[in-house]
């Protein structure tokens, strides 16, 4: 299993380094400059060159993004451009928000989710099937740009149960949580009843129900933990793009979180910043894609700890 | 199991939420967060809006951009000497100091040092020496006489003990306005104190227009000033709970060319253009009637402004017979690329223009890009046409930085590299005339030229809007947009009981 990890690690590493360098080039091309951004278009030029030349941004890109990459190695992230507050405090300010964010959404999409996609793939071509379905193609196919504002006016201004947006009181998760979750959960049930169905037919099920479980209980402690490996892995994808900060959401319902702050900073041109945010969300896909990968090895004991995948 | 574990996951995350301030704080809407709370260093409007709130400045302005004494009267001791009088009572540092001349004198010494990095240090090269006579007053010396030059002096008072040891006033600022910081749980929320009552506002970045008004039917702000839709404004002004106060603004919107550009560059068809839009239709049905034709860059009620200029008329044969003198006739019809932000309001303005346009023969293709990207083409003279505004103007300093032949970036802000030895020379010639009659006569010689040679089409000024809840009374609106009124807004207990806004303001015009 170390073997395992430390392979794992390694790629990633490689993986993080080709994202972080693609990220610094791509942003040094787009138009917008960040001395502007700092000093206005009025400073003298002589404070302009000053300060492009205390930022290192009038070296050569390729030596610009060697001294980034040397800073990294020493874990310096350096200080936002346009505020000047360290990243370190910026990015430990908004992970947070980003975790509860996701985490919570990820909870409302297998609450909503795991049930409707049973009840689909016990209930094949049902009236309850049908409904799940109807429910999962719904959840898929709102944009959460519509999605958020439609909830916003019917849970904060209609029924007045949750804070419009905001970060404030335990309530004010559930709207963004619902907006991003529903259409999480809209796929979990698709894949949770796919799974189902084909393991349905399984002599080890018939074998379940001839020792007299009853259906729920076959269902529930025989067929559905075998369902779950697909899921695993759809749920541990998911997790990762969620982590990566849900940037629309994130921007409808004021949610100070990991996305708010790479899309101001790519607005701002804060090199700095959003180099720093990818490298987090990098970070992030790839830890919790190595957590699925090993929890999947755990759950199914045929998978062998060489190659999990 | 799985589904237990997330669940208790999901409760105890939903825990951990922020902290909201006592109920009775006054909460304030706005789509851009003050990110530099050091009056130094401080470029973006939001953050020169709170500074005025938490720092006082030796002068300031009134509605007609006069400047005023405020922490200090002055006067001309020579052309190149400036003498300030601290006026009295003069205001306290949160550690109950008073300011002395001595903190003037650091705050501008710092300003002009090389190693502080101001943005601002640019303004004030002319400073040759400060020097301190006594407590309350102090001496400006200046290389070159100029009359403008206490107008230039806003930059929020620092305390000069504080400046010496290098204190952060960016995130922890100490001034001697009538705020004082309070708390700033995370970069989209600010909370100050006001120091006669202890009233606090928090200032909330709700970047979504429609998420902002939406908060602000819900009680959950309480006021929202300038930066929404027109549509959003008249649907919150028919909310019976929602004031509505609005006030003739100096925001300046006008379009700019390039003039090195074959075919923009011609003034006939700057001319042609200028004909062929139809202001006071978009002010009237985009604009819900909330601006006012420009015909320069200051309005009628600066003390610059002139409501003499007389602007191009609505009248698309004039503009095609333009467009003939400049050899476009028959088939052969001028093709423009428009650029403009991706905001939904700036982009129906872009394909309005684009349709009246159309009209007179002139094809536009607009090109939309996100504000960096359009921003930065802008200054870098990509461009052939484009739509922006300018915000807070008040000293005619701007008419070297936009319209002298020598203000090309990076020298200035002349993005479009106008060029004309008439306008450089009146500019040069109002500032250096002594008497303000003279320099008012020749600004208006220079506007009047400007309106001729249309470096700039200029098309209206915004009014200000300012949208509040019934929990809060006593809030006026000012020209310049500033949150001035926040010093006497009231926070009301009982909201239904309590008048609205007062009629005053209400009526605004």
């Amino acid at each position: 299993m170390q073997h395992f990890i430390l392979k794992r690690l390694m790629s990633a590493l490689v993986g993080v380094l080709g994202v972080i360098s693609l990220v610094f080039f791509l942003i040094h091309m787009i138009p917008g400059d960040p001395v502007d951004v700092m000093l206005g278009e009025t400073a003298l030029a002589a404070d302009r060159e000053a300060l492009r030349q205390g930022l290192g941004l009038h070296l050569p890109l390729h030596e610009q993004w060697w001294n980034y990459l040397s800073s990294l190695a020493q874990a310096d992230l350096g200080h936002s451009i346009f505020s000047g507050r360290p990243i370190v405090e910026l990015l430990l300010e908004r992970i947070p928000a980003t975790l509860h964010l996701s985490l919570t959404a990820l909870g409302v999409a297998i609450l909503i989710g795991v049930p409707l996609g049973l009840l689909a793939a016990t209930r094949q071509h049902s009236i309850y099937d049908y409904g799940s379905m109807g429910f999962a193609l719904f959840g898929m196919s709102i944009p959460n740009f519509w999605m958020g504002p439609l909830l916003i006016l019917i849970g904060a201004l209609w029924l007045e149960w949750f804070p419009v947006s905001g970060r404030e009181g335990w309530n004010a998760v559930i709207l963004p949580a619902l907006t991003l979750g529903t259409a999480m959960a809209a796929i979990l049930a698709r894949m949770v009843r796919s799974s189902l169905l084909e393991i349905l037919d399984e002599d080890f099920l018939r074998t379940a129900h001839a020792k007299g479980l009853s259906p729920f209980q076959a269902i529930l402690t025989h067929a559905f933990p075998n369902a779950l490996l697909p899921v695993l892995t759809l749920v541990g994808l998911q997790l990762g793009g969620l982590l990566g900060g849900a940037v629309i959401t994130e921007t409808v319902f004021a949610w100070p979180g990991l996305g708010l702050l790479m899309i101001e900073a790519i607005q701002q041109r804060d090199y700095q910043v959003v180099q720093a945010a990818v490298l987090c969300i990098s970070i992030t896909y790839i830890f919790v894609n190595l957590f699925t990968d090993l929890l999947y090895a755990w759950l199914d004991p045929r998978i062998d700890w060489q190659d999990p995948s | 199991m799985t589904i237990v574990w997330l669940f208790i996951l999901f409760i105890s995350i939903s825990l951990g939420c922020t902290e909201s301030p006592p109920e009775s704080t006054i909460r304030i809407g706005l789509s851009i967060a003050p990110t530099n709370l050091d009056p130094r260093m401080a470029t973006d409007a939001p953050s020169a809006r709170v500074n005025r709130l938490l720092y006082s400045t030796l002068v300031d302005f009134a509605e007609n951009a006069t400047p005023l004494p405020a922490l200090a009267r002055w006067e001309a001791v020579t052309p190149t000497q400036y003498r300030f009088h601290l006026l009295e009572p003069r205001p306290t540092f949160p550690n109950g100091d008073r300011i002395t001349a001595k903190d003037v004198q650091e705050t501008y010494r710092s300003v002009q040092d090389p190693k502080t990095a101001s943005p601002h240090r640019g303004i004030y090269q002319n400073i040759q020496h400060i020097e301190v006579l006594s407590e309350s007053t102090l001496d400006f010396f200046l290389l070159h006489p100029d009359s403008l030059f206490p107008s230039y002096l806003v930059i929020g008072i620092l305390p000069a003990n504080l400046i010496k040891i290098a204190h952060p006033f960016h995130e922890d600022p100490v001034g001697s306005g009538p705020f004082t910081f309070h708390q700033r749980p995370d970069d989209t929320r600010l909370i100050l104190k006001r120091r006669k009552d202890a009233q606090l506002v928090e200032f909330i970045r709700v970047s979504d227009p429609t998420v902002r008004s939406l908060k602000l039917l819900a009680g959950e702000i309480h006021l929202l000033q300038n930066d929404l839709p027109p549509e959003l404004v008249a649907y919150l002004a028919e909310s019976p709970s929602i004031s509505l106060q609005h006030k003739q603004g100096s925001k300046f919107t006008y379009l700019g060319f390039n003039h090195l550009d074959p075919v923009v560059g011609q003034n006939l068809i700057r001319k042609a253009i200028a004909h062929a839009i139809n202001r006071e239709q978009i002010i009237r049905f985009v604009l819900g009637g909330r601006a006012r034709p420009a015909h320069a860059l200051f309005p009628p009620n600066h003390w610059l402004g002139s409501s003499q200029l007389e602007g191009y008329a609505y009248d698309p044969p004039q503009a095609k017979a333009l467009l003939d003198q400049a050899g476009f006739s028959g088939n052969r019809s001028p093709v423009l690329i428009y650029k403009t932000s991706t905001d939904s309001f700036r982009l129906r303005l872009a394909t309005i223009l684009q349709e009246q346009l159309q009209q007179v023969g002139i094809t536009v293709s607009i090109h939309s890009h996100d504000w960096g990207t359009f921003y930065g083409d802008i200054k870098a003279g990509h461009f052939q046409m484009y739509s922006l505004s300018w915000v807070g103007l008040k000293t005619p300093d701007i008419f070297r930085q936009a319209f002298h032949s020598h203000s090309v970036p990076p020298q200035g802000v002349n993005r479009g590299q106008y060029t004309d030895p008439v306008t450089d020379d009146l500019i040069e010639q109002a500032e250096g005339a002594s008497q303000n009659q003279t320099q008012q006569q020749i600004y208006a010689s220079l506007q009047q030229r400007l309106l001729e040679t249309l470096p700039y089409i200029p098309l209206w000024y915004e009014d200000n809007v300012a949208l509040a809840t019934t929990a809060i009374r006593g809030y006026t609106l000012r020209t310049d947009g500033n949150f001035d009124g926040l010093v006497d807004v009231q926070w009301t207990q009982s909201p239904s009981t309590q008048p609205q806004l007062t009629k005053e303001t209400r009526s605004g015009l």
